[in-house]
């Protein structure tokens, strides 16, 4: 719900220093971080079209240029194409006289009405037709591109022949790493280490290299039509921006050179820690399954933090809010609340300091041996980048709120909660299942009349790991004390009377 | 289009519905109206002929919370009494709007169109769906408004016919609703 | 933000035994073609066309006010058909909504004033933006969101989604309370 409404009244702080709600952040059981979009591995898993969701394995989807098929888009309002049937009558050609149905499809679009037969593409006899038919048009450049791409794969295979050359000097050859070169992701660097390909001979590539021809300009630059003087413009023939950026290969200016284009693919990706290379996430491959191999996602494991009443935020005057925090964990958890500098230095402790309960570093399991080789491409974390415009005041560390475990059976279960916690009412107002809600008061800045009020905290919460390390290889749950700041935009502030 | 008449009071018996035409009970029928054969207007339908009569022809749809409306135009002259009239095979879809005072026909508006009460429609239009007409102009027969920015194209071929979804909303329309008793037949 | 209760006068609203709240001021065309699995609400002047063919809604769905659920028809040679219209568990369908899919997935959030065309597919965890409009027979796969009109996929959803409908759903049952006398 953070995100279906209001998704930036409650943010949280990332590892990597990006604020964002919690519903786009993961968890990472093995370093016990918050990580979010932007510091995880994204992976490509499968490829898959929208529109018929067949999966396509990433090699045929490269060599298709990870465009579907069999599904089309319209050129002209970039909707799905629909394929319609139609019978046509045939005059049987032996016998003139009987007239033989024949089943036709064309493509049809259901938005604004464009069909295949107003640029006088031919009706199909099968329903489904492949593009090859349609896209010649595009032909003149691609053996230019491929020549040029072919020089591109040379200059790069040049490269790494010269830093192999290099580096051989230097590390032995299982240390050897390539998460230097641009756009090589742990998962390349894995394919790469287990089979390393041989190269051709730096003297085949050079020579090679010596055949290209570079582009020439043309000195001469073809006129412009005579009809261009003489003729009036019809506005509706010329195809617009959109519809000529649609179609890059051909890029036609009047509407009858349109032709349909085939669909682009989507991707299913798994997200991998950039810290320790575990995967985050990894959905289903079939694009229909909404299941997950794997998921970590910051709202299964982190306390989360909404925001239920605010009082009429007033400059410098004291006001109340009620927040509430839920547990998404199967056990218990402890809160208390901190400063956002204690946290913040806590944080920072935690990305010196390996804590001893995630994986050592360099003992790594074994079948994961082949990722220490490439190091952690973590970034120093970036400070964060919000004004404060309110002072809260917390409850002192020493109080500590224990939630309740989030329990799936509760939700049928009628029966009021039993008061088992002892709390102090000045703070908790009201406890149900595995949420209790508490008011804070709320100092926004008199000079910040006008703008919204945000405040931030740090609250620590107690948390199972239950990852067994290689090293103890018994399986023992440990508790750990983690920590996790928070910045809260409570709405506008008024003027202060 | 507007004709010289004599400024009728309006009442409930203006209503003429022809006798195989479908009107559903939960419709809204105001003013002087005519429905003309096979036409279907479903329930919660709205029609209003405030500024003068509506005449709707034959085989036309005209779906859930529609709404065609003949309203009194700001500083009109109120004795001069302005007719709407819908030809055939008209399909006005869920949530449509209708001010015009004229249309002819198979053209379908659908669903959340709206037609502002300057813009005439000639034949085989479609009026995609959300598109908003303001203005004043006459839409050349087979125009096709699309898309969020209201582009505009012509279509090869009319839009197709409703009389096979007629043919099956007549049977199934009587098992579920009260149907308005036809009150002249012509 | 935590959601707030949503107040309905008390006379207005049926409840049924498997806890479905249903405005009196809605049109349930053809109710015995009509099957709200439980925990539904359907707010004010909503409608439903159960007389075209069956409509069927999961658990935890919530119809906002003024919107339309639809069967789809489709043209054959022959005629006309309508087909049922299937709603999977913990959908959302925004004010002024026009719903005419073949079938739409679970944990499908749908805004307001959006225009489902006919015989659409909406898979699971997708969400389509306000004032979307979808033609008919566009397929929206999961985890996708849409928006404009032709409806485009302009994003992504989180991959906790199933959770967030799943608690906005409940949160919204749980909250929807008759007001205080």
């Amino acid at each position: 719900m953070a995100l279906m409404f209001q998704s930036d009244v409650v943010q949280y702080v990332c590892t990597c220093g990006q604020l964002k709600p919690i519903s786009l952040m993961y968890f990472c059981r093995h370093c016990l971080k918050l990580r979010c979009g932007y510091c995880v591995c994204h992976e490509v898993d499968s490829h898959y079209c929208s529109n018929c969701l067949e999966i396509l394995p990433s090699a045929e989807a490269r060599l298709k240029k990870h465009r579907c098929q069999t599904c089309f888009d319209c050129p002209n309002c970039l909707n799905t194409l629909a394929v319609r049937a139609t019978t046509v009558s045939v005059r049987d050609p032996d016998d003139p006289n009987k007239v033989n149905s024949l089943k036709k499809y064309y493509h049809s679009c259901f938005f604004c009405r464009w069909t295949t037969r107003d640029v006088g593409l031919p009706d199909q006899a099968v329903q489904t037709v492949s593009a090859n038919g349609w896209s010649q048009k595009g032909e003149s450049n691609i053996q230019r591109i491929n020549v040029l791409l072919e020089y591109v794969r040379l200059l790069g295979m040049q490269e790494r022949h010269e830093r192999e050359q290099r580096e051989k000097k230097f590390t032995p050859r299982s240390r050897r790493t390539f998460t230097h070169h641009p756009g090589l992701t742990a998962a390349h660097v894995r394919k790469r280490a287990g089979l390393p390909p041989e190269l051709p001979a730096p003297s085949t590539i050079r020579d090679n290299l010596a055949e290209f021809q570079p582009a020439v300009a043309k000195e001469e630059v073809a006129s412009l039509p005579e009809s261009i003087f003489t003729e009036e413009l019809d506005i509706d023939q010329v195809t617009t921006l959109t519809q000529r950026l649609a179609q890059p290969e051909t890029q036609p200016e009047s509407i009858v050179d349109l032709i349909p284009s085939c669909k682009h693919l989507c991707t299913k990706r798994s997200q991998r820690c950039r810290g320790c290379e575990h995967n985050v996430s990894k959905p289903d491959l079939n694009p229909s399954s909404i299941k997950f191999k794997i998921q970590h996602a910051a709202s299964f494991h982190v306390p989360e933090v909404r925001l239920v009443s605010v009082q009429p935020l007033i400059g410098s005057k004291e006001c109340e809010i009620v927040i509430v925090f839920s547990n998404p964990s199967q056990q218990p958890t402890t809160i208390s609340f901190i400063t956002l500098e204690e946290a913040e230095a806590e944080a920072q402790e935690h990305t010196e300091v390996t804590p001893d309960t995630s994986v050592p570093q360099g003992e790594a399991p074994p079948s994961l041996s082949s990722l220490t080789r490439s190091p952690p491409v973590m970034e120093e974390p970036r400070p964060v980048s919000i004004a404060v415009t309110g002072d809260v005041n917390l409850p002192t560390a020493d109080v500590e709120i224990v939630l309740a475990p989030k329990d799936d059976a509760a939700e049928y279960d009628d029966s009021s909660d039993t008061q088992q916690f002892h709390d102090d009412p000045q703070i908790v107002v009201h406890r149900r299942a595995n949420k209790a809600s508490l008011r804070l008061t709320v100092i926004p800045h008199a000079d910040k009349a006008g703008q919204n009020c945000t405040i931030g905290f740090g609250f620590r919460y107690t948390y199972i790991n239950r990852i067994s390390t290689p090293a103890s290889a018994s399986f023992e749950p440990q508790k750990v004390q983690l920590s996790s700041r928070t910045f809260l935009n409570c709405g506008k502030i008024k003027e202060s009377q | 289009m507007s004709s010289q008449a004599s400024h009728e009071s309006k009442s409930k018996s203006d209503l003429k519905i022809s006798d195989q035409a479908l009107v559903c009970h939960e419709s809204k029928l105001r003013g002087d109206i005519t429905i003309g054969p096979n036409t279907i207007v479903h329930p919660r339908a709205t029609i209003i002929a405030e500024a003068g009569p509506i005449i709707i022809g034959a085989s036309n749809i005209i779906e859930e919370q529609a709404y065609i409306i003949n309203r009194l135009r700001p500083g009109a002259d109120p004795s001069i009494v302005q007719v709407m009239e819908i030809g055939s095979n008209n399909v006005f879809e869920v949530d449509c709007v209708f001010e015009s005072s004229m249309m002819g026909n198979q053209n379908v508006l659908e669903v959340k169109s709206h037609v502002g009460p300057g813009v005439e429609i000639s034949d085989g239009c479609i009026i995609g769906a959300g598109c908003k007409l303001n203005g004043n102009e006459r839409l050349p027969e087979k125009s096709v408004i699309y898309g969020s920015d209201c582009a505009r194209r012509i279509a090869m071929d009319k839009p197709p016919h409703p009389s096979l979804q007629i043919d099956y909303l007549t049977k199934i329309l009587v098992k579920y609703h009260h149907l308005k008793k036809p009150r002249s037949a012509n | 933000m935590e959601l707030q209760d949503i107040h309905y006068n008390k006379a207005e609203y049926v409840e049924t035994a498997s806890g479905n709240k249903v405005s009196r001021q809605t049109v349930l065309c053809g109710s015995q073609n009509i099957v709200l699995h439980g925990k539904v609400i359907v707010q004010s002047d909503a409608i439903i066309r159960g007389d075209l063919a069956n409509v069927r809604t999961g658990r935890y769905c919530i119809i906002s006010k003024r919107a339309v659920l639809r069967p789809p028809f489709k043209k054959f040679s022959k005629g006309v058909a309508f087909f049922p219209l299937f709603m999977g568990d913990h959908v959302f369908v925004g004010e002024n909504s026009v719903v005419s899919a073949a079938m739409v997935g679970s944990y499908v959030y749908i805004g307001n004033n959006v225009v489902i065309g006919r015989r659409c597919v909406l898979k699971d965890c997708c969400y389509i933006e306000d004032n979307s409009v979808l033609p008919p027979e566009t397929v929206v796969p999961s985890f996708a969101r849409y928006a404009g009109s032709p409806g485009v996929c302009v994003g992504e959803m989180p991959e906790c989604t199933q959770e967030l409908m799943v608690d906005l759903t409940r949160n919204y049952y749980e909250h929807f309370v008759p007001a205080p006398q």
